[in-house]
């Protein structure tokens, strides 16, 4: 389905209505004070889906969400994760390759989350001890403690348990895509290049992945830098480090990639993911192509096309039809916003 | 007031109102005797009328036990299970330092000086299973090692969950479920 309409009109709130029901979280913002009209207590999104299913999610401004399904309040929201699930591409998604770590960090999370709802909670408490750990190195220039080391010992033993689990994770998630993103990229550029995918840990992680020995390993880390993060207050090891790197043919593409190869990637990235929630859960994710479409040259809008298919719903949102190939207007439904205002 | 949203505030101030005087004046004047007459235990911090709390006087309960817990409606949580019969230490809160709260504004290092000083065979650890719990577990249980057998209740709760309203059974289970802490 298109979605036209002008700019302002609300094309990528109704897609990240969808998102949030997929996956409780909007890529714009955790707060829900963003997500609900202005002035008004409460929002709510609910959707009607296959076999008669209504899942529904309300949102009130001073914190707290419920989610519903068949008017059933659930309690657990992540039970809610399940009957829709999406893919989200956008036009920020563009800057995936050559942004900054952040970007690509957040992007990791965001597909282990879909296939792991509670990944959230790690990603949460490893953001609130950083937090607190960086706080504390503030508080403790003004008065210094005897037992302050047995304090950040704490924090260490808990920091090296998170890291190892969220290391872990993006590891396997990129272990998973590889293979599928690099015959994408094959296909997409004509057999002429070969994408590889380095995952850069924040932590030294080394010898086989094991539990014990990596969290070992990151306490090891952590203490030796100590001393130096007392002058930083900067916390330099952890998954907040993270970053991944996107090799074509060899080479760096975040340095020497041309701007058409790294959006390759970047779409070979989004259709390996794709496929793989596809394979895990045997059910097509709903794709959500927020203003992206557009930037795409004819080609690629074609090859997405073919990949896209059938099998695949897909919400797409632009301004005008003009820049679709023709075969991208006659296969879809056309939706036409306009503001009430 | 906390847990009290406009609604029933509204409701609470009318019943007020439609009371006998007398009775009004013996309410107001209950809460200015808790006011004056209730401190904390001198012993464990609970809240107490005397010098020391009933469960410290007792000498029925086992004085080899301590179980700590951050504040004093955590304790009336494990009081209502009837399952636990040592004493306990109320430190007062969790380390946060984005609150503002280090270690030495909690009653951590009375609680060191009790262990030191009294006979006690194990410390249970009994904090809400948050990243503030579980800092303060560790740090508390660290400092704790030296003098005595420290172990944490094992929680059948979902992370983040305040032990205040976890109920009877569950948190029965979490008491005998204790394991060491590492
Ligand atoms: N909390 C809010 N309450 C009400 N309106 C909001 C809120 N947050 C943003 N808006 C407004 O909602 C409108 C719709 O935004 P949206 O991003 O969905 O538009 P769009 O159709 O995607 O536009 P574009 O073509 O520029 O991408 C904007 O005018 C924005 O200012
Ligand atoms: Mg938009
Ligand atoms: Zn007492």
């Amino acid at each position: 389905m298109i979605i036209i309409g002008q700019n302002g009109v609300g094309k990528s709130n109704l897609l990240e209505s969808v998102e949030l029901l997929s996956s409780l979280r909007s890529h714009r913002s955790n707060r829900n004070q963003d997500l609900i009209y202005w002035n008004q207590d409460q929002a709510c999104v609910s959707a009607m889906i296959e076999d008669d299913q209504k899942v529904s999610l309300e949102l009130n401004r001073k914190g707290g969400r419920k989610a519903y399904k068949n008017e059933k309040l659930l309690t657990r929201q992540i039970d809610l994760i399940g009957p829709i699930r999406s893919v989200g591409f956008s036009a920020l998604d563009l800057e995936l390759i050559r942004g900054e770590p952040a970007l690509r960090r957040h992007w990791l999370d965001r597909i282990v989350q879909q296939l792991e709802p509670i990944y959230s909670d790690l990603i949460g408490r490893f953001s609130r001890l950083l937090r607190q750990r960086s706080q504390l190195w503030r508080n403790l220039s003004i008065q210094s403690n005897k037992d302050q080391n047995t304090l950040l010992d704490s924090y260490d033993m808990q920091m090296a348990l998170v890291s190892t689990r969220i290391h872990r994770r993006r590891r396997r998630i990129l272990d998973r895509l590889l293979p599928l993103a690099s015959s994408w990229q094959e296909h997409l550029s004509n057999s002429k290049e070969n994408l590889n995918i380095k995952y850069l840990p924040g932590s030294k992680l080394e010898g086989e992945e094991s539990e014990r020995l990596w969290r070992e390993n990151i306490e090891r880390q952590l203490l030796e830098m100590r001393s130096e993060e007392e002058i930083t207050g900067n916390c330099r090891v952890g998954p907040h480090r993270d970053d991944v790197k996107f090799l074509v043919n060899g080479v760096d593409a975040r340095r020497f990639g041309s701007a058409g190869q790294q959006r390759t990637i970047v779409l070979a990235l989004k259709l390996a993911e794709l496929e793989l929630i596809k394979t895990v859960y045997g059910k097509s994710p709903i794709l959500l192509l927020d203003d992206v479409l557009a930037e795409l040259d004819p080609k690629r809008q074609l090859l997405l096309l073919d990949a896209v298919g059938e099998k695949h719903q897909c919400l797409i949102s632009a301004t005008h039809l003009e820049s679709f190939e023709g075969e991208w207007v006659q296969n879809s439904q056309l939706m036409q916003l306009d503001s009430f205002s | 007031m906390p847990g009290i949203g406009p609604r029933t505030a509204q409701r609470l101030a009318l019943h007020l109102l439609r009371q006998p005087e007398e009775k009004i004046r013996l309410f107001s004047e209950a809460l200015v005797n808790a006011k004056s007459q209730v401190g904390q235990c001198k012993t464990c911090f609970h809240l107490t009328a005397g010098e020391q709390c009933e469960i410290c006087l007792n000498k029925q309960r086992n004085q080899e036990l301590i179980c700590v817990v951050s504040e004093s409606r955590d304790l009336l949580a494990l009081e209502r299970t009837r399952e636990y019969k040592g004493l306990y230490h109320v430190i007062g809160g969790l380390i946060s330092p984005m609150d503002g709260i280090g270690p030495e504004m909690l009653e951590i290092s009375s609680l060191i000086k009790r262990v030191d000083k009294e006979n006690i065979k194990e410390v249970i650890l009994a904090l809400t299973p948050s990243i503030e719990g579980d800092t303060t577990s560790l740090y508390v249980g660290r400092l704790l090692k030296p003098f005595t057998k420290v172990t944490r209740i094992a929680y059948g709760l979902p992370v983040g969950s305040e032990l205040e309203y976890a109920d009877e059974v569950t948190l029965s289970r979490a008491l005998e479920g204790r394991r060491d802490l590492d």
